[in-house]
């Protein structure tokens, strides 16, 4: 029974992640792979205010969401002036510079890892883990009806035509840098609840958790899932937490488990992209493809990464 | 007041260090160029190389010349099936460059996983010696490493300038560096060329990591961080820039091995986080400077790529 709570309160901070990043790369059409970053701004910023300014529990968990997302804008603000390919890359150093900066720092717990960080409850027992998994079922629900219905009002059409056509967008006298900032802002605030979450029911959070790797495993959750559907990135989230226990079950040894649960992760990634790019819950999301011979494919500079300047 | 000969030790380690850097950067900066895809699976290359390299050395005894060919090869097979297999079908379906994005960058992750579970993530050397000779020339410290390493680089970088000035093949793939599309009216088969830089960018970096491998330990993970280097300087050295991103990733290492004189060595990493971050919001475009637009480097307008293609009517 413990085994299951805590793999749902696993699931359900995942549902978390998966559904913000999904706002912000799917809908927002942000590329950005630094979510893990935010989701150890709001781990280290929610256990650093707990444990060492004796801050109460809940409201350390809100700020740190709150931190994350504030944090977001000095990505954002200055990243946002350049076109989506230098966000991605722009995303990468700011994650991995980050990552580097809390490894570096005594107060952060530095390469060690941050230990005796306070829990919600004051123990967990099999009674206060349940209630640790209706506390982030509510949250990963509320999250998922949040971004749903950010994306579907007016707001949500001014993302979607922002996404589509910026230019056109800008020429209408829309601002687009505000949507975009907004977006993120939101996204990484979910993602750094999730991070507080998080820190909160394992009590040790380390630099290495939050590397390009885990930025692969959320992308895994939104593309398995469906890219800009509702639901998609928690079923995404719910079968990339439960299917690589099924590894476990296996009792190999340690050093073997990690790699094929990472197979696993990226091998379905793969396996989605090239068969069913929309995802197990989506539909078409890019754009309609063309015909097969060669002579009608479009021309390579219209579909990929512009090879000169930026706007 | 530093001591003039510990400047210069610094420099020369810095211009040593640089070597492999340049090539990796090169093998990115060529893939982008022609492609327009950020190759994110390089590490992938990086890696196969290396692990291949190990292997005919360590489990087969193979003498490293042979080493190294085996890795050429697997890198190459690698590198041409992705081209062939994976972003031939994202250009038939019009991906959007996302698309393009995490398969890169998760199909890297496959293989450092495969990679892991093989020879476990723990670093592993390559030579069981790897002590190069060392000789003391005017107080600075030169090895045959730093030797091998510079020689190598700038051999490489100059036979790829020669190759795309000289050669059709090179023009071929710099027109179609330039306007694809109008480099097929001029009868250029630009999948040729896409592929052709794919197999270049297995070359360089199969070469970047012999010069690795002979002087650190690899592990797995290792060349997705080493690969952030190489998209610093291709940014810096500006897009499109080939040769620009290797001047780059040279002033870049100079740059990283100097901070160790101003900040704490556990900070020197940082630096090239900081050089990323900064190059992308201050100079999204490169720094430019005068004289610099050559066609060797494809940096000249859309009219130069159609001079480059009409200066040929078919391919071979």
């Amino acid at each position: 029974m413990e085994f299951l709570a805590s793999m749902a309160i696993g699931v359900g901070i995942f549902v978390i992640l998966a559904s913000s990043f999904n706002l912000i790369i799917g809908h927002g059409g942000l590329m950005s792979i630094a979510h893990p970053i935010f989701f150890a701004l709001g781990g280290y910023g929610s256990a650093l205010l707990a444990r060492d300014l004796g801050l109460g529990v809940p409201p350390a968990i809100l700020l740190g969401a709150l931190v994350a997302g504030a944090a977001s804008v000095a990505l954002s603000l200055p990243a946002l002036r350049v076109s989506g390919d230098y966000l991605v890359i722009a995303s990468i150093g700011f994650q991995l510079g980050l990552l580097q900066i809390i490894k570096n720092l005594d107060w952060t717990g530095g390469a060690g890892g941050l230990a005796n960080i306070r829990p919600l409850f004051a123990t967990y027992t099999i009674d206060t883990k349940l209630a640790y998994v209706a506390v982030v079922g509510v949250l990963a629900v509320a999250t998922v009806l949040a971004v749903r219905g950010l994306v579907a009002g007016p707001y949500g059409r001014a993302i979607t035509a922002m996404r589509d056509d910026e230019e056109a967008f800008r020429s209408l006298g829309r601002n687009a840098t505000a949507i975009k900032v907004t977006l993120f802002a939101i996204g990484s605030m979910f993602a750094g609840l999730a991070g507080a979450l998080y820190a909160h029911y394992y009590l040790y959070l380390s630099p290495e958790q939050f590397e390009i790797l885990y930025s692969a495993a959320m992308l895994t959750m939104v593309v398995v899932g469906g890219v800009r559907t509702t639901w998609g990135p928690a079923l995404g989230a719910l079968l990339l937490q439960v299917l690589p226990q099924a590894i476990n079950f296996l009792k190999l040894p340690t050093a073997l488990t990690g790699p094929l649960q990472g197979i696993i992760f990226t091998g379905l990634v793969l396996f989605f992209l090239f068969t069913r790019p929309q995802g197990l819950l989506g539909t078409r999301w890019s754009p309609p493809a063309r015909p097969e011979d060669d002579d009608d494919a479009p021309p390579a500079g219209d579909i990929m990464p512009p090879k000169t300047g930026v706007p | 007041m530093l001591d003039p000969v510990i400047l210069i030790q610094v420099l020369w380690t810095s211009v040593a260090s640089a070597s492999f850097q340049v090539l990796f950067t090169i093998a990115f900066a060529l893939v982008l160029k022609v492609t327009g895809i950020w190759n994110f699976t390089q590490p992938a290359l990086m890696g196969v190389a290396f692990y291949a390299m190990y292997v005919a050395v360590n489990w087969f005894a193979l003498p490293l010349l042979l080493a190294v060919l085996a890795a050429l090869a697997a890198s190459a097979v690698l590198s041409a099936g992705i081209e062939r297999i994976a972003f031939r079908a994202l250009r038939r379906r019009a991906e959007e460059p996302i698309t393009y994005f995490i398969f890169t960058l998760i199909f890297a992750q496959f293989v450092v996983f495969v990679l892991t579970l093989l020879f476990t993530p723990e670093p592993l050397y390559l030579l069981a010696d790897m002590v190069p000779q060392i000789w003391l020339v005017g107080g600075v410290v030169v090895t045959s490493w730093d030797l091998i390493a510079i020689v190598l680089s700038a051999g490489m970088t100059a036979a790829l300038w020669h190759w795309l000035r000289a050669t059709r093949q090179g023009q071929f793939m710099i027109a179609v560096a330039d306007n694809a599309d109008l480099a097929e009216i001029y009868g250029i088969d630009k999948e040729r060329s896409f592929l052709a830089a794919m197999l270049l960018a297995a070359l360089f970096t199969t070469a970047g990591t012999y010069l690795f491998a002979t002087k650190l330990a690899l592990f797995p993970e290792l060349p997705l961080h080493v690969m952030l280097f190489a998209v610093a300087a291709t940014i810096l050295g500006g897009i499109g820039s080939v040769f620009g991103a290797a001047a780059a990733a040279v002033a870049i290492s100079v740059l990283q091995q100097f901070s160790v004189l101003v900040i704490a060595s556990r900070w020197q990493p940082l630096v090239v986080f900081a050089i990323l971050f900064i190059a992308i919001i201050l100079f999204p475009n490169g720094v430019r400077w005068r004289g610099r637009q050559r066609i060797a480097d494809g940096r000249h307008s859309e009219d130069g790529g159609a001079a480059a293609a009409s200066s040929v009517t078919t391919q071979d």
